[in-house]
């Protein structure tokens, strides 16, 4: 184990170097962040025994990785906001080919207008391609993640989005440890798919198909990718046993004992709510923070299960469902608890959109507001 | 917490100085983040960055507004910073020969004649980060030999040097001026 201090994007482009991956292909270019620069180099010095392929768009380079990881080699690609919406075509395509890509997006906010700062409309707006999409909140968590999506999108032949901040984590440097790379082999063992392209083996991939042989195709992706959330959390132990590092499973709670406002978000903000929760709890308000790992899938049993009788669940958005009242995870918290725990109260805002910034300070003052409707 | 925050331009090493100044900090056996701040991503614009320093891991996800540092590159960024706020009893490290016109405790050293002095300058231009870096840390309290141990690390022997006698002159040369009097405006 090396202790490291440095940026999110190095802390992802490490984890991608440790765990062995075969091919890399992305965009360098604007919105790309510093990670493929950094795997590029590490190829290039020759730390990384991969091919790395720069090419002329991510609709391209996701492309390539899919094509990559359909003849059984272990692949990555790295995006950021316009460059993610760039591939929705072929995010469909990898999630219906059962291809098990990781990628890391790093979240920032859409045009127009134009805007380089972080919000989570990016991943958001990619909700239903059949992927799997992971929220780390630290550096640590983010080296932890990609190895973790290997290990998930390998088992059960989806490809996961290890999701982070921009700039409040990708570019922010914090320590963190990494593992020695026999150690993420025992975790994670050389790839071996179940079928590959392959010029010896007959076969084809993605041919026209009637609606009898597609609608169970379809049917498997929904149900598997909703078998995915177990299979996360108990990847999740299998790591910590390894490593001594847990970051929570379908969710990192904070302070749950005797709470009744639960404080609900993603990514970054997550943990800036931790010290949001101690202010509250300062002031007498029994508060806890709920921060969400997995937002596909959505684990909405687990979150129904998860909030003891008369809690109150507070919903902090980071997107924009246009036209609702809030964002995604209010829609979905509200879809969990509906004829599962009705009497619970939901309520929620949309915040911290293009890089608004999210002090704990600004989250106090939302909470409070929505505990004065909550009444 | 000990929070500072570093006010440059595009180009003059600001985020490389607060990646230093963190990992040297980190040697003391503290925790750091550092945050970097692009504005429109362009050379010569403004860029500022925050460090902090704790003795426990960094919750904070959010932007630098009452730093108790404040360190500017350059005397003519001092509106700018601060616009963007600091505590009460912030103390500034600036690169000027002169007291800035502000009743703010101030430590003060010329950073471009010690990077002349120690052959740090590029392409004509004085690079005046690690000169600011020996200075900070001075004015930290970090202890010297971790801020060498970080530059060597950082650059191979023969670059390391003259970071190592730029720092170290700063370390020593950076000067307290006190509270200057804030300047009476007459007109």
């Amino acid at each position: 184990m090396t202790k490291v201090f440095d940026s999110g994007n190095v802390a992802c482009a490490l984890a991608v170097k440790d765990v062995g991956v075969d091919f890399v292909a992305a965009y360098p270019i604007t919105p790309q962040t510093s990670v493929v620069e950094k795997i590029a180099s590490y190829i290039a010095e020759g730390e990384m025994d991969a091919k790395y392929l720069p090419v002329e768009s991510e609709h391209s380079a996701l492309s390539a990785v899919a094509a990559a990881s359909a003849v059984g080699a272990r692949v990555f690609t790295a995006t950021s906001s316009q460059g993610l919406l760039y591939m929705h075509e072929i995010l469909h395509y990898a999630a219906g080919g059962r291809l098990p890509i990781v990628m890391a997006n790093v979240n920032r906010a859409i045009n127009m207008p134009w805007c380089l700062y972080v919000d989570h409309q990016d991943a958001v707006s990619q909700r239903d391609t059949g992927w799997i999409q992971l929220f780390a909140a630290s550096n640590q968590e983010i080296y932890d993640s990609v190895i973790l999506a290997y290990k998930v999108a390998e088992e059960v032949q989806i490809p996961v989005m290890v999701n982070y901040d921009g700039f409040l984590v990708s570019h922010s440097s914090m320590p963190f440890e990494t593992l020695e790379q026999d150690k993420i082999k025992e975790f994670l063992p050389p790839l071996d798919p179940p079928w590959r392209i392959h010029p010896q083996w007959g076969g084809t991939f993605g041919n026209v198909t009637p609606s009898e042989e597609y609608v169970p195709y379809r049917y498997a992706l929904t149900e598997d990718i909703k078998k995915a959330g177990d299979v996360i959390v108990r990847c999740s132990k299998e790591y910590e046993k390894l490593t001594g590092r847990w970051h929570g499973g379908h969710f990192e709670t904070y302070r749950p004992e005797g709470a009744e406002y639960f404080l609900f978000s993603m990514g970054s903000m997550g943990k800036e709510m931790e010290i949001a929760v101690d202010l509250l709890r300062e002031q007498g308000i029994a508060a806890a923070g709920l921060r969400l790992r997995v937002f596909s899938p959505f684990p909405e049993e687990e979150l129904a299960a998860l909030l003891p009788a008369g809690a109150k669940l507070l919903v902090f958005d980071r997107n924009l469902v246009y036209g609702s009242a809030g964002g995604a995870l209010l829609q979905l918290a509200k879809a969990a608890f509906f004829n599962r725990r009705d009497s619970l109260q939901v309520i929620g805002i949309s915040l911290g959109l293009g890089g608004e910034d999210l002090p704990a300070s600004v989250l106090v003052a939302k909470a409070r507001e929505m505990m004065e409707v909550c009444k | 917490m000990r929070e500072i925050r570093l006010h440059g331009r595009g180009g003059q090493g600001v985020v490389t100085l607060a990646e230093l100044l963190a990992k040297t900090a980190i040697k003391t056996g503290l925790e750091a983040q550092t945050l970097p701040f692009f504005g429109v991503e362009r050379r010569g614009a403004a860029v500022k960055a925050a460090v902090r320093l704790d003795h426990t891991p960094i919750k904070i996800r959010s932007q630098s507004y009452q730093p108790g540092i404040l360190v500017l590159m350059s005397e003519n960024l001092l509106e700018i910073g601060l616009a963007d706020g600091l505590a009460d009893k912030a103390v500034i490290i600036a690169n000027a020969e002169k007291p800035l016109p502000i009743a703010r405790h101030q430590w003060l050293l010329d950073a471009e004649i010690i990077a002349i002095k120690n052959n740090l300058v590029f392409g004509g231009e004085p690079f005046i980060n690690v000169p600011m870096l020996g200075a900070l840390c001075r004015v930290l309290d970090l202890p010297f030999s971790a801020l060498e141990e970080t530059l060597k690390e950082q650059w191979s022997e023969d670059k390391a040097l003259p970071n190592i006698n730029a720092a170290r002159e700063a370390y020593d040369t950076v000067w307290d001026a006190g509270v200057p009097k804030e300047e009476k405006n007459n007109e």
